[in-house]
C-alpha cells in the first residue's frame, strides 16, 4: 500500500503532498538510525544543558529499531511510515492480534495497539527550537493516529485503539486525539493506557473538536 | 487506504498538535522503576560521576558513543553527569559494570544505590573525586589515578 496523504509544511503553514506506505523495511529502520538519531542526540543535549523540563526532554532514545526487525514478517504486526520526498517523517508500528479494550464500556472487544510511534525529530517543535530552528511538517503525528484508527475500521474492530503514552506524549494522546486515559499500567512502567472507543476515534476522524 | 482529504481538519490538527511530543514505545529502560537508596547512604555520587567520565574520556567516546556501547538511555548517562542527585537505574549500573569490567555491587555502591559503611571505600572515592577535578583533556594524572581507582575497585 502506498498512498498519497497531506501534511502541513510548517513554513508555508499549507497542506503538502506525502505518501503513507505500510511496506516498511529494515532500510526504515536503518534511516531512523542515521537520519533521526544525530538530531535527537544534539537537541537533548542542548535541552539538558538548559535545564529543561524532563516533560520536553525526549524519551523515546532508547529504541532500537534494528531489534525489531524480526517482527516485520509477523502477522500480528502492521507498520506505516510516511515520506516526503522519499525522506522518511514518521514510522508506527502497530499490534492487530491479541489486544482487549479496558475500558469499562469496551472492556475485552479487540482493538489495534500502537506498540511505537515516532516522527522524524525535525518535525517536533521543541527539538528544533532547541536547535534554533522551525520544525520542517506538522501533522505527522496526526496522520500516523489517523492510520491507525483506519486500520482498526479494517480490522472490524470500529475504530477501537489504544496505547501505552509516555509521559512527554499524553497531553497529545488526551488533548488533541482525544482519547480516555485510564490509571497507570504498572504492568508497563506505569505509563499511561490511552484507548479510543468507536464513538471517540469516529470523532477524531471526522474532525469533531478533541 | 482513505484518508481524510479536508484541509480544514487537517490544519485545526496540526495546530493542536504543533508543540506536542507524540512518540510511544521504547522507554522501558529510562522508565525502570529503581529501588530508591535509603536516606542514611552516604553519598559518594561525585566520584561516580567523575569516575564515568574519566572511564568514558578515556576510552575516547563522546557521551552519546558511551551511551550505545553499553546499552544504556543518553537521556539517563546526561542525567547522572548533570545531577549528582540523579539515581541512576539499577540496569544502568548493570550495563556500565559490564561494559567497564568494574564489580557491579562497588559500582552500585559508588553510586548511591547500596549503603557503605566502610570507611575506607569512601576516603577512596572522596580521594579519587579530589585527584580527578579537572575536566580538560584527561591527564596523565588524571589517567592515573583512574587507573589505580579501578585497581582498589577491582582488588578488594
Amino acid at each position: 500500500m502506498r498512498d498519497p496523504v497531506q501534511i502541513i509544511d510548517c513554513t508555508t503553514r499549507e497542506a503538502v503532498e506525502a505518501e503513507l506506505f505500510d511496506e516498511v523495511t529494515i532500510e526504515h529502520f536503518l534511516e531512523t538510525q542515521k537520519e533521526w538519531r544525530p538530531f535527537v542526540v544534539a537537541a537533548t543535549k542542548l535541552l539538558v544543558q538548559s535545564g529543561a523540563s524532563a516533560e520536553i526532554v525526549p524519551s523515546h532514545f532508547h529504541w532500537d529499531w534494528s531489534r525489531k526487525e524480526a517482527d516485520l514478517r509477523v502477522l500480528a504486526f502492521s507498520f506505516f511510515g510516511i515520506a516526503r520526498k522519499e525522506k522518511l517523517q514518521g514510522l508506527m508500528k502497530l499490534q492487530t492480534v491479541g489486544r482487549a479494550g479496558r475500558l469499562a464500556t469496551q472492556k475485552g472487544k479487540p482493538l489495534v495497539y500502537v506498540d511505537y510511534l515516532e516522527t522524524a525529530p525535525w518535525n517536533i517543535k521543541p527539538l528544533m527550537q532547541a536547535l534554533g530552528k522551525r520544525p520542517q511538517f506538522a501533522a505527522v503525528g496526526t496522520r500516523l493516529i489517523e492510520a491507525a484508527v483506519r486500520k482498526s475500521l479494517e480490522e472490524g474492530f470500529k475504530g477501537r485503539l489504544a496505547l501505552h503514552s509516555l509521559p512527554g506524549s499524553e497531553r497529545f494522546y488526551l488533548e488533541v486525539c482525544g482519547m480516555t486515559a485510564l490509571v497507570p499500567d504498572p504492568a508497563k512502567q506505569n505509563l499511561l493506557w490511552c484507548e479510543f472507543t468507536p464513538a471517540q476515534a469516529e470523532k477524531f476522524l471526522t474532525g469533531g473538536a478533541a | 487506504m482513505k484518508m481524510n482529504n479536508d484541509q480544514a481538519w487537517l490544519k485545526k490538527k496540526a495546530e493542536q498538535e504543533d508543540g506536542c511530543f507524540v512518540s510511544v514505545g521504547g522507554l522501558v529502560e529510562a522508565l525502570d522503576q529503581t529501588e530508591r537508596p535509603a536516606n542514611n547512604i552516604v553519598p559518594i555520587k561525585h566520584a561516580f560521576v567523575r569516575f564515568l567520565q574519566l572511564a568514558r574520556r578515556e576510552r575516547k567516546l563522546s557521551l552519546d558513543q558511551f551511551a550505545e556501547k553499553v546499552d544504556v538511555d543518553l537521556v539517563e548517562l546526561l542525567k547522572i553527569e548533570a545531577d549528582e542527585q540523579y539515581t541512576p537505574a539499577l540496569r544502568t549500573i548493570h550495563q556500565i559494570a559490564g561494559f567497564l569490567s568494574i564489580p557491579e555491587q562497588k559500582l552500585m555502591a559508588l553510586a548511591g544505590l547500596l549503603r557503605v559503611k566502610d570507611a575506607q571505600f569512601q576516603n577512596a572515592a572522596m580521594k579519587f573525586a579530589a585527584r580527578s577535578e579537572s575536566v580538560e583533556k584527561l591527564s596523565r594524572e588524571e589517567h592515573s589515578a583512574l587507573e589505580e581507582y579501578v585497581k582498589f575497585l577491582c582488588e578488594r
